[in-house]
């Protein structure tokens, strides 16, 4: 460890000899710390990105200054973003192109007490579902429309409360996180309904990275970096989740955001598990050319967005 | 020596073992039922506890809840009855906060475009900051007052509602929690939600009161909100970060996570549970306005620690006792019981036959008296018996003796030397007598009446013994003296009888048989008074028993007259004479010796001279006698005539 430690440093040293400072780059994940990230918080501690040979700052986004923001004013030069959030700012002026994605899978579902009634999609039809006011509302309106199910939807901030006081009769939540905070709300998973979106085709991917279409063609190098080390991060997160949730926990208290072990450990199995393709003919880190169609319709569709892209010009992986 | 010992020692510490073992029985069974219920009376007495100190808990909260809510009643009346100006609302903000120094905010919300001219959002703010007081209007794109749970929530569910807590990062930096209440408005007859009054109220006073809670060294109390955070708790840490199904996840703990959804549903209850390897007793109940409970923890070990110091003491007292005991209840067993040594002594001494060893001295009247007293008679009783022991036993013996001399004598009486006549060619002779007895009451006799004739005789007396073996000496010292001038047997047994027959008082009988053999010529002349007939072996191979006259033994009848017989043996003839002792030898299955094995044994011995032909026989009889007692004297008398000499000098 240590003599790993020692030539890491000499890399390091070497390097700033030969080429001065490090070329630096800034992430900025799209949410608040969480075990969600858990990977780029690994590569940084572990020295990953510095063994690629860049400096990163991983820098969180606020209530003021979301990432998409922070991209669009060139603070950062890297953001993560859920697929369909990207294909929906995706403009002009905001021109961000796809350099890996990271998330293979959907953790959207719909959540029922089992009180409600509500046993099947079907019975969603009528019905109060909660939906978050900030966004990411585009998949299960697609859902439900493509029933033709008429749902009452509630904005809701971001706790669960309002399901736990049965203010609403359905909730969208995502697996790796709101639902486990039911669960850490008292109810047991058997008083639970759940429609989890995968099982009703649409398992869109979620998190992958995201810069803007001119930081690619002059710093393609130093992202191929930050991607490689990215990964390298969440392997590691993936063989130490004692010591990755360690490192999440600290992240979290110095931001003062409460939370616990217990769920973000639960968190940590769950996103790792997304990151696999599963049976998706696509290696890790890379967009299949269907899941980026489909999502993109469903857009369309649901006229959030009114020109489409080419897949190669949203999709431009830095391998 | 080393036997009373044994006893001594084994017995004290039989006793000692059996009654330790018993007190340690007692003991055991009568600190299980003390430490069961005791503990029963403390649990019950925890329990009372618990419940006086939730409940005081709970009144104590209440009230602040209580008077909060009443503040915001009052309101909520006032702006339902009332025309409402939307630019004095400010003022009744900053008035609440102003008055209520608990209180760490206020607003109140209204529904978008209430008021047209006011846009979208409205709502007066006023908050503490530090040791200002500040007001505002909150609302706006990034501020959606309408998704928040203080607005959300009462509107939704048109009640009154308590938030979950949260930390007021902005201004005082506390642990604060909401309480709305939704207000409406009569428009065009149809009753409106319209807004909520809502003031925030710091949760300092609950974490106050609760960490009051003490509950012996380590117990304390927590409070929970409805979704289960952790509002207050001793560890910091849990509180907003955990809820109790996170902690409970976290600790592998189903219990707690039941007791948490108990909790939840606002049950009062108790429940034992494990948290970090310590046992604790959580008495719970709800804080009922805000829908979030309070729990007590006893800690188990800390509860029942008086109970067990008091254990602890009471076994370590109880164990001296036991020591106590054993050696007080060793001590007097074996004080008692020493006597019994002394008796162990005494038995030894007594059974090396030193009777007049002293008896240890025993001054009570219990069974140690008794046991000296029946030592005391036990030994003037075996002194005794010795004593007549040994008189008897020299009394036999001298009979023994006596009765060994009376068999010399009597044996002495009868020939004995064979061949008896080395001069008599004419006949050989051997004869044994085998008493049963030392002296017997059978016998045979041969002499030589005079160059030419030789008297034989045998004879059993009636019973045995030495009144036998007398009547035998008296009739053979008889027929010595009758025999001399007399060649006619049955003028001998005449005389032999009236002798015998006179005076005898005893009745005592002699079945009798006599022969005078003619040496020259083997004639023989025989009276036989009730014997076995003999056998007569002739030289040519028959054996056969010789015909008798009938008469009664001698010594029965003075005046009876016994007949006579005559015979004649050719040279190498034998005779046989013998007692029933011979043909009667029993074996152990009761079987006699009989007359026809005797012929047997005869015809298969008939060419030995007599003294082989006797012993064979007696070989035979005894072979069939085998182990079992010899009941009669066993004699027998043979004689072989070799053929007369003048014959013989003829020939």
């Amino acid at each position: 460890m240590n003599r790993k430690k020692t030539v890491t440093i000499l890399f390091i040293f070497i390097s700033l000899l030969s080429f001065g400072q490090l070329p630096k780059i800034t992430f900025t994940p799209h949410w608040l710390p969480q075990s969600q990230f858990a990977g780029y918080y690994m590569a940084l501690e572990k020295g990953f990105y510095e063994q690629e040979g860049i400096d990163v700052d991983i820098v969180h986004p606020s209530a003021s200054l979301m990432a998409t923001d922070r991209l669009l004013k060139e603070e950062s030069d890297i953001i993560s973003l859920f697929l369909i959030t990207a294909l929906a700012t995706k403009s002009e002026e905001l021109d961000m192109v796809n350099i890996s994605q990271l998330s293979q899978n959907s953790a959207l579902l719909f959540v029922s007490k089992k009180g409600s009634g509500i046993k099947s999609i079907e019975d969603l039809n009528n019905k109060r579902i909660g939906i978050w006011e900030s966004g990411f509302d585009e998949v299960p309106k697609a859902l439900v429309n493509s029933n033709n199910y008429k749902v009452d939807w509630i904005p809701i901030l971001s706790s669960v409360n309002m399901f736990m006081i049965d203010g609403v009769d359905a909730m969208t939540v995502m697996w790796y996180n709101e639902y486990d905070q039911i669960i850490n709300s008292g109810f047991n998973p058997d008083e639970l309904n759940t429609f989890l979106f995968s099982d009703y085709g649409y398992n869109i991917p979620e998190d992958g990275l995201y810069c803007l279409n001119k930081t690619l063609i002059q710093r393609k190098d130093d992202l191929r970096k930050f991607v490689a080390g990215t990964f390298r991060g969440w392997e590691y997160a993936k063989e130490n989740k004692e010591e990755t949730l360690a490192v999440v926990l600290r992240l979290m208290t110095e931001e003062h955001i409460p939370t616990n072990l217990a769920h973000q450990s639960w968190m940590l199995d769950q996103v790792l598990k997304l990151i696999e393709p599963g049976i998706k003919s696509v290696e890790k880190g890379e967009l299949a050319e269907s899941d980026f169609h489909k999502t993109q319709n469903i857009l369309y569709e649901g006229k959030y967005i009114d020109k489409k892209y080419q897949f190669s010009e949203f999709y431009k992986p830095v391998k | 020596m080393k036997l009373s010992f044994n006893i001594n020692k084994s017995l004290a510490m039989r006793l000692v073992l059996y009654v330790l073992s018993f007190c340690v029985f007692l003991f055991i069974v009568s600190l299980a039922f003390f430490y069961f219920f005791s503990k029963q009376s403390i649990e019950k007495m925890t329990v009372n506890n618990a419940e006086a100190i939730t409940q005081n808990t709970v009144l104590q909260t209440e009230q602040v809840l209580i008077a909060t809510e009443k503040i915001l009643t009052n309101y909520k009346w006032l702006f339902e009855s009332k025309q409402l100006n939307c630019d004095s609302l400010q003022a009744i903000t900053k008035l609440i906060v102003k008055s209520n120094p608990e209180i760490m905010g206020s607003a109140i919300a209204f529904e978008p475009n209430f008021f047209p001219d006011k846009g979208r959002y409205f709502c007066p703010y006023t908050y503490r900051d530090k040791d200002s007081i500040v007001s505002m209007y909150l609302g706006n794109a990034n501020y959606e007052y309408f998704v928040m749970d203080w607005y959300q929530v009462p509107a939704t569910i048109n009640k009154a509602y308590w938030t979950e807590p949260y930390f007021d990062e902005g201004g005082s930096n506390a642990l604060i929690t909401s309480y709305s209440i939704p207000f409406h408005k009569t428009i065009n007859g149809e009753k409106k939600f319209v807004g909520v009054i809502t003031i925030d109220l710091s949760l300092s006073w609950l974490t106050d009161i609760v960490s009051k809670v003490s509950v012996l060294e380590s117990g304390y109390a927590a409070v929970i909100s409805r979704n289960g955070t952790f509002v207050t708790h001793p560890n910091n840490e849990l509180i907003m970060n955990h809820t109790i199904f996170s902690y409970a996840a976290e600790l592998n703990s189903v219990e707690l996570r039941e007791i948490g959804r108990k909790m939840q549903k606002g049950e009062t209850d108790f429940a034992s549970v494990n948290l970090k390897n310590t046992n604790w007793i959580i008495s719970y109940t709800p804080l009922t306005l805000s829908n979030w409970s309070l729990a007590v923890l006893f800690p188990k070990a800390e509860m029942y620690a008086p109970l067990r110091s008091i254990t602890t003491t009471l076994i370590l007292l109880v164990v001296i006792g036991l020591i106590l005991l054993t050696i007080v209840v060793y001590r007097i067993v074996t004080e008692q019981v020493a006597p019994l040594r002394l008796f162990a002594n005494s038995a030894h001494e007594v059974a090396n036959g030193n009777f007049n060893n002293e008896l240890p001295e025993i001054t009570t009247e219990d069974e140690m008296k008794d046991l000296h007293d029946s030592f005391v008679h036990m030994q003037g009783d075996l002194k005794n018996y010795i004593e007549n022991l040994k008189n008897t036993t020299s009394a036999k013996e001298k009979i023994e003796s006596e009765l060994r001399i009376a068999r010399e004598i009597q044996m002495g009486m009868i020939p004995k030397i064979f061949p008896p006549f080395p001069n008599v060619t004419e006949i050989d002779l051997y004869a044994m007598l085998e008493p049963a007895k030392e002296v017997g009451g059978d016998l045979y006799d041969f002499f030589l009446i005079d160059d030419e004739h030789l008297c034989f005789a045998i004879g059993d007396v009636s019973g045995k013994g030495v009144p036998a073996s007398l009547f035998m000496a008296v009739t053979r010292t008889l027929l010595r003296s009758v025999a001399p001038n007399e060649l006619s047997p049955s003028v001998i047994v005449n005389s032999l009888n009236k002798s015998l027959a006179f005076g005898n008082e005893s009745s005592m009988f002699v079945t009798f048989f006599l022969g005078i053999i003619e040496l020259k010529t083997g004639r023989i002349k025989y009276t036989n008074a009730g014997h076995n007939p003999p056998v007569h072996v002739h030289a040519g191979g028959e054996v056969k028993f010789l015909p008798i006259t009938k008469d009664i033994p001698i010594g029965l009848f003075e005046e009876f007259s016994y007949q006579e017989k005559e015979m004649k043996l050719k040279p190498h003839d034998k005779m046989l004479l013998y007692t029933d002792g011979i043909t009667e030898a029993e074996n152990k299955n009761e079987e006699l010796y009989s007359d026809q094995r005797l012929i047997n044994c005869i015809s298969i011995y008939l060419r030995k001279p007599p003294k082989e032909l006797i012993q064979h026989i007696a070989m035979d009889v005894a072979e069939h006698v085998q182990d079992n007692q010899q009941s009669d004297d066993l004699t027998m008398l043979s004689i072989i005539f070799n053929g007369g000499k003048k014959e013989k000098n003829n020939a």
